[in-house]
């Protein structure tokens, strides 16, 4: 969306370096979309539903959590609940891009839709006058990706006899790596020590129901702490 | 196998949340800006929901894990490691699973 006063930046896109910028995403969508499709197809859903995953809701923890809780027999109401709090985090991402919405209105809803942790990364160091078709271009490209990996997961396991104990795992070292990112970024410990907390005592008083009463505790301490107004910056006027 | 309407619905719910939640900041950018309570939550609630994602997903692990949860520990500590030290997310989460896997099919 290039203003009249801007000239051409510097960095304004080509079709062809966003490929270049999405080769990145790439290597990592593809072989976790993989592992994703995999462990899917093992736990019992059809190939055609654990694609449809990846190109409906396009989320990966929260699809790696969906195939764990279908797999128990989860309801509705407690997945959607589990997806609201994994991914409550692209709320805050959103704020940040408000200036860079494509203006055409089907390429600002695909641009939101797809609004990754990694898309949302690649978009906030394309140039700010980046076009509409750029913009989509690379969002469709990583969504390319993560569906391609889910697809050939999924053939894999609907082939492969083999049951590797453990493969599991990777959802929890996911979070871990999302853990380790919040950390790095976080300007003192308390989240984690209230977390930490929360979730013993809630494990104590209704061990069925723990992540969610943790989360809900979290919430209401997050709610009381008092903000650090220095790193909030002031609330911008207008 | 797990029932397709069930998947499906639950599929359906999931992308409306999330796309819900990626579209709020759009809708309602001013409220969220100016909250100074929102703007607080989103600085405080990340880590915290994260380090409960995790401790809950390792807890899980390790309850089906008879031999106590050693690999689980290995596998977020290779994990959290390698994360710190060189910001590879594949490279962190392929190598704790692959070490877990590990351990799990021929130690414990």
């Amino acid at each position: 969306m290039p203003s009249p006063q801007a000239p051409e930046a510097p960095l304004a896109q080509t079709s062809l370096s966003v490929l270049s910028l999405s080769i990145p995403v790439a290597m990592g969508y593809v072989p976790l979309g993989m592992v994703y499709g995999f462990l899917a197809v093992q736990a019992g859903l059809s190939i055609w539903i654990t694609v449809a995953a990846s190109v409906l809701v396009f989320a990966g923890a929260a699809q790696f959590m969906m195939v764990s809780m279908l797999a128990a027999g989860l309801p509705i109401a407690a997945i959607a609940a589990a997806t609201l709090v994994l991914n409550l985090r692209h709320m805050f991402y959103g704020l940040s891009l408000l200036k860079r919405l494509p203006s055409r209105l089907s390429a600002r809803w695909y641009m939101v839709f797809g609004l990754t942790d990694e898309t949302y990364s690649v978009l906030t160091t394309m140039a700010p006058n980046t076009s509409s078709r750029h913009v989509v271009l690379l969002t469709l490209l990583n969504q390319c990706w993560w569906v391609l990996g889910s697809a050939l997961g999924a053939l894999m396991g609907a082939r492969s006899p083999i049951e590797l104990l453990g493969l599991d795992f990777a959802l929890a070292a996911l979070f871990t790596v999302l853990a380790v990112e919040q950390w790095r970024t976080a300007h003192n410990s308390a989240p984690l020590w209230v977390a930490l907390i929360s979730y013993a005592v809630s494990q104590w008083l209704a061990p069925t129901q723990a992540l969610a009463l943790a989360i809900g505790l979290s919430v209401l301490v997050g709610l009381l702490w008092p903000a650090n107004q220095t790193l909030l910056g002031p609330a911008p006027h207008d | 196998m797990i029932d397709n309407g069930y998947a499906l619905s639950a599929i359906a719910a999931m992308a409306a949340v999330t796309f819900g939640l990626r579209a709020l900041p759009f809708l309602a950018a001013r409220w969220l800006q100016k909250s100074s309570r929102v703007r607080a939550l989103g600085q405080f609630l990340p880590l915290a929901v994260m380090s409960l994602l995790l401790a809950h997903t390792v807890l899980a692990n390790a309850r089906d894990n008879p031999a106590g949860p050693w690999a689980e520990l290995a596998g977020v500590g290779l994990t959290m490691g390698l994360q710190w030290r060189w910001r590879q997310a594949l490279l962190s989460i392929l190598a704790g699973t692959a070490l877990y896997v590990v351990l799990r099919n021929h130690l414990w």
